[in-house]
């Protein structure tokens, strides 16, 4: 009797603990449960997804969808782990930055098979359609959208100092951000990024001194296979851009990131801001600069009058572990089409991947006007991949920042950063 | 307290129905059982979530483990230790663990120290004010270094504001932007969030100090001085040194701040080992940051020994 109990007690334990562990059972009434993980969380998103998958929920008796939201800063790690125990995750976000490491680990399901013949297909814009497959074919995710770069800037301020139209060049920035610049009223010319992800506008700079040889499908590489960073056109651009810190920028910019950049911008306090769309939104709700004040104009152009635009993205993926990889491509050609895409879009300040979402007056008046100006100047405002989806390229963003902020610091020349930078890349592609 | 069911010569238990009273207890297979019971799901889950990571962990420091390429976890040996001691940010980011941890505890045992004595005194609203300076304790580290990175910004941050409005600086200084300045703000945020702990602790160990040696003293008429270096610390003294050696095993430990603040810069500046292991991490390279981990556990394990050496010793005062 004593050894039934303890048999018994045994038995609980264990049954305890591997319900706490969390092992789940497929429903007995035959309803497919889809996890679906986010990464760029934040909670006005989220809401919108939720909505949407509200709406494919009642298109789609049967299947239902279970939205998990890891806090952004924790969300990429979050994901790799269930990703690499192999359970839990049938949807997933995938970024450009993040599809290489993944579909390296054979942790993402190719959806090319189940795409072919996909109605939505010609309903996406050209980026869209681009992004969708990667150089061998394989669709590793489907874009919800586009982060492309535009230029904030203070109407009011700019007319002040004595200009007529906002920058149009590297070199006019510099300009009209020195004049605008008077430290003793707070008053600074360029948000200037020196912190966190520094690199990409250094980048930037430099694709647009050397936008007439660029590599479209590698923006970090020249037409004659070298690397835009061994390019003496890159010296110009560099010296420029480190200008602007010194001439037009607050000094405590070395250390600015993302959120510095942008309240430096909404709050009165520096008059141009290179930024994604998603900042339209955050500024049209400052209570320091009215709508009237500010306004988006077109990237900066080189010396040869063209820009590049680094378009980042990011979209819905299957995890290669996914036992119900029929229903998760359903709710992504959901995502990826019609009403849910525009909404998407639209509420989280995105370039569209629809082409008749281009045609939206939404995005033709205010600070999207200048997108458009982009869209129908695509021999100005050339459109290049930049290698974001290299298994390395996180490696490369913590080495770049770093240094950035050494010749920030004046721990190392301009020369020596490229040099660095060329010897880098040229290794990599050796390998 | 209640008794278990292992053998307790010569005293009460109460286990499992068996009635209270001194006996002694036989180990039976059953019994054993039952202990294997009530201990598996503890057992189970320290073994999973405690055991299991740390060993997975520990074996990762020595294989090429790199998320961007799980298809080749090859055995690499001491690779990643000897990437780790060549590099030179190492010996930077060593420098500035051991500026974290003693700029900040030396400010936080003296004002905590001070705070303690204060709150010993009876006076209105004591409750109040105590509330008050244990608040900081309860708000998480990331909090606190975003909040700390707002007032230290250089253009729009409340620090540059009073220091230029009371005089004491012209023009505001870009404190973040530089290596020297920027480790200072992290230490006067660490200061801010680890005063509370030490004037817990020390408060406690001055309520147990005998008032009549006090009152002893007082009839003598020695100095305040006097009283704070020849009763006051040789009594809790114990206590300070057991908590000292707790703070700097947890600020050794303690990325949250200096992560949220300036995340490492400028240009690896303020890295501390915690820190940089982080980044490590985040740029998918798992063995290196396993290696990293394992040289923190060891320091920490020093630290940890004279920590118990100096709990038995109080053990061996009080009994």
């Amino acid at each position: 009797m004593k050894l039934r109990k303890a048999l018994t007690g045994i038995t609980l334990s264990l049954a305890t603990a591997i319900a706490m562990t969390g092992c789940t059972s497929p429903a007995a009434d035959g309803t497919v449960t889809l996890q679906m993980v986010e990464s760029l969380t934040n909670p006005a998103r989220t809401q919108v997804l939720k909505s949407l998958i509200a709406d494919f929920e009642a298109k789609n008796k049967g299947v239902k969808v279970q939205l998990v939201s890891p806090p952004t800063d924790q969300a990429d790690q979050k994901l790799q782990q269930m990703l690499q125990a192999g359970s839990g995750i049938d949807v997933l976000e995938v970024r450009d930055l993040t599809v290489g490491p993944f579909s390296k680990n054979g942790w993402l399901y190719d959806m090319s098979h189940d795409l072919d013949g996909w109605t939505g297909w010609g309903a996406l814009t050209e980026n869209a359609a681009k992004f969708s497959k990667n150089a061998e074919g394989k669709s590793y995710f489907v874009p919800y959208g586009f982060y492309g770069l535009s230029l904030f800037y203070r109407s009011d301020l700019v007319k002040e100092a004595g200009f007529n139209a906002p920058p149009n060049s590297w070199q006019e920035l510099l300009q009209q951000a020195t004049a605008i610049q008077d430290p003793s009223k707070k008053r600074y010319g360029y948000a200037f990024r020196g912190g966190k992800n520094g690199y990409t506008n250094v980048t930037v700079a430099i694709e647009a001194y050397v936008a007439d040889q660029i590599d479209v499908n590698n923006a970090y590489k020249l037409s004659s296979g070298k690397s835009i960073f061994s390019a003496p056109e890159a010296r110009e651009a560099l010296k420029t851009y480190f200008a602007l810190f010194k001439q037009a920028s607050p000094p405590s910019s070395v250390a600015w990131g993302y959120p510095e950049m942008v309240e430096g911008f909404s709050n009165g306090s520096t008059a141009f801001l290179l930024q994604d769309p998603e900042v339209i939104a955050t500024v049209g709700q400052s209570k320091a600069i009215g709508k009237d004040q500010w306004t988006t104009a077109p990237m900066l152009v080189g010396p040869t009058g063209k820009a590049i635009q680094p378009m980042a993205t990011a979209g819905w993926g299957v995890a290669s572990s996914s036992k119900h990889k029929q229903e998760a491509v359903k709710l992504i050609k959901f995502l990826s089409e019609g009403e849910a895409s525009i909404r998407f879009t639209k509420e989280n300040s995105l370039v569209p991947i629809l082409k008749e979402a281009v045609d939206d007056e939404f995005y033709k008046v205010g600070a999207w006007k200048s997108y458009v100006t982009m869209n129908q100047k695509p021999d100005v405002y050339i459109t290049a991949v930049q290698p974001r989806d290299a298994s390395w390229w996180t490696e490369w963003a913590q080495k770049a920042d770093t240094e950035v902020q050494q010749v920030l610091a004046g721990k190392m020349s301009q020369e020596e950063l490229l040099a660095s930078w060329d010897k880098y890349w040229t290794e990599k592609w050796a390998k | 307290m209640t008794q278990t069911a292992l053998p307790t010569k010569g005293r009460p238990t109460s286990g499992l129905g068996a009635p209270s009273g001194p006996r002694k207890r036989t180990f039976t297979v059953t019994r054993g059982l039952i202990v294997l019971a009530f201990m598996a799901p503890a057992v189970i889950f320290v073994a999973i979530f405690t055991y299991y990571p740390m060993i997975s962990g520990s074996q990762m420091a020595f294989r090429k483990w790199n998320l961007a390429d799980l298809t080749d976890t090859s055995w690499v040996g001491f690779d990643n230790f000897t990437a780790i001691f060549t590099d030179p940010t190492f010996f930077t980011v060593l420098g500035n663990t051991a500026i974290w941890v003693f700029a900040s505890i030396i400010p936080q045992l003296l004002i905590g120290f001070a705070l303690a004595l204060w709150l010993r005194r009876r006076f209105r609203f004591r409750g109040v004010y105590q509330a008050l300076i244990f608040f900081p304790w309860a708000i998480s580290g990331f909090l606190i270094g975003i909040v700390f990175r707002w007032m230290f910004n250089g253009e729009f941050g409340v620090i540059n504001d009073l220091l230029v409005k009371i005089g004491i600086v012209d023009t505001p200084v870009p404190w973040l932007a530089k290596p020297g300045t920027a480790m200072f703000a992290l230490v006067v945020a660490n200061v801010w969030y680890g005063v509370t702990f030490f004037a817990i602790m020390i408060l406690a160990a001055l309520q147990s100090v005998p008032d009549e040696l006090y009152e002893a003293a007082a009839l003598d008429g020695a100095s305040k001085p006097r009283v704070l270096f020849q009763i006051t610390i040789p009594q809790i003294a114990t206590t300070l040194a057991l908590t000292v050696l707790l703070r700097v095993i947890w600020i050794f430990n303690f990325p949250d701040i200096i992560y949220a603040m300036t995340g490492g810069g400028p240009a690896n500046q303020t890295h501390i080992v915690t820190t940089w292991m982080i980044e490590t991490t985040q740029r998918g390279d798992y063995g290196h940051a396993s290696a990293t981990g394992l040289i923190v556990v060891a320091v920490l394990l020093v630290f940890s020994a004279f920590y118990l050496l100096a709990l038995r010793e109080r053990k061996e005062v009080r009994s």
